[in-house]
């Protein structure tokens, strides 16, 4: 997370490789949340976690990208989007069933149109800091 | 860190971990409040994935704004050591600067072309 962690370098998680997927048989998962058959290989990451289609994912990791240790399994809805320092945006997710949160960089082929309107969605209420940004 | 505990337990405030203001640990409305008013940074001393006290302690940082369906803002922090995630909401003197900043920062930066949604 470079520029977040301001003046630390190296403070990325390791990632673990992926090179076996347990209960994944095939090359393929399907999404909990639309039913949509997801390839896992995904143009522009080689951590697809997410369905492309409505962005929903499932708890299988648990601290470490790819390690499989969560016992929740339960479904995963894009919270909101985050963005590094080099300008990629990030997808917090948030557990429908045990609270947990995870971040994921987006994919190449993710529906723009929902990426989209959950990045407004703090825009698009009409809640208090509005008026900081008309006194801006 | 016993220090620091007593002196807490006194005043009731916290300093930031990065600005060094010195924080009433409650807020105006009598929530208790986590991350500081004036660069929203907080400290990781709960374990949300475990529960619990976090031994990590690190600083937190704020990378995103979420939105409940109840039309309230959540702060998304990110420890800088141990890279937790998780989310607090907001208080009413939390700067709104940097709460609008980082509400429109994915628009400032998109991934994709922005001009094909203007005919939506």
């Amino acid at each position: 997370m470079g520029g977040h962690g301001r003046g630390k370098s190296g403070g990325r998680r390791p990632q673990r490789r992926k090179d076996v997927r347990h209960g994944e048989p095939g090359d393929a998962f399907r999404c909990v949340g639309c039913r949509l058959d997801v390839p896992v290989f995904a143009p522009g990451t080689a951590h697809r976690n997410h369905c492309p289609h409505c962005l929903t994912s499932l708890h299988v990791d648990h601290r470490v990208p790819g390690d499989r240790r969560a016992s929740c399994r339960g479904r995963m809805a894009a919270l909101s989007v985050s963005v590094r320092q080099d300008g990629e945006w990030l997808i917090i997710h948030h557990c429908q069933s045990c609270d947990g949160l995870s971040a994921n960089r987006i994919a190449g082929d993710d529906n723009a149109l929902a990426l989209l309107r959950i990045a407004i969605r703090p825009l698009s209420d009409s809640a208090l800091p509005t008026k900081v940004l008309l006194a801006l | 860190m016993s220090t620091h505990k007593t002196r807490s337990a006194l005043t009731n405030t916290f300093p930031c971990v990065r600005c060094g203001l010195t924080v009433a640990a409650v807020a105006a409305d009598g929530s208790r409040r986590n991350h500081c008013p004036s660069c929203l940074h907080s400290l990781h001393v709960l374990d949300r994935v475990e529960g619990g006290p976090s031994e990590c302690g690190a600083r937190m940082v704020p990378i995103s704004i979420a939105v409940l369906r109840t039309g309230d803002w959540m702060i998304i922090h990110r420890c800088t050591r141990c890279a937790e995630l998780t989310s607090n909401p907001i208080c009413a003197d939390d700067n709104q600067l940097i709460l609008m900043r980082m509400a429109v920062r994915p628009l400032a930066q998109p991934p994709f072309p922005l001009e094909t949604f203007g005919d939506l």
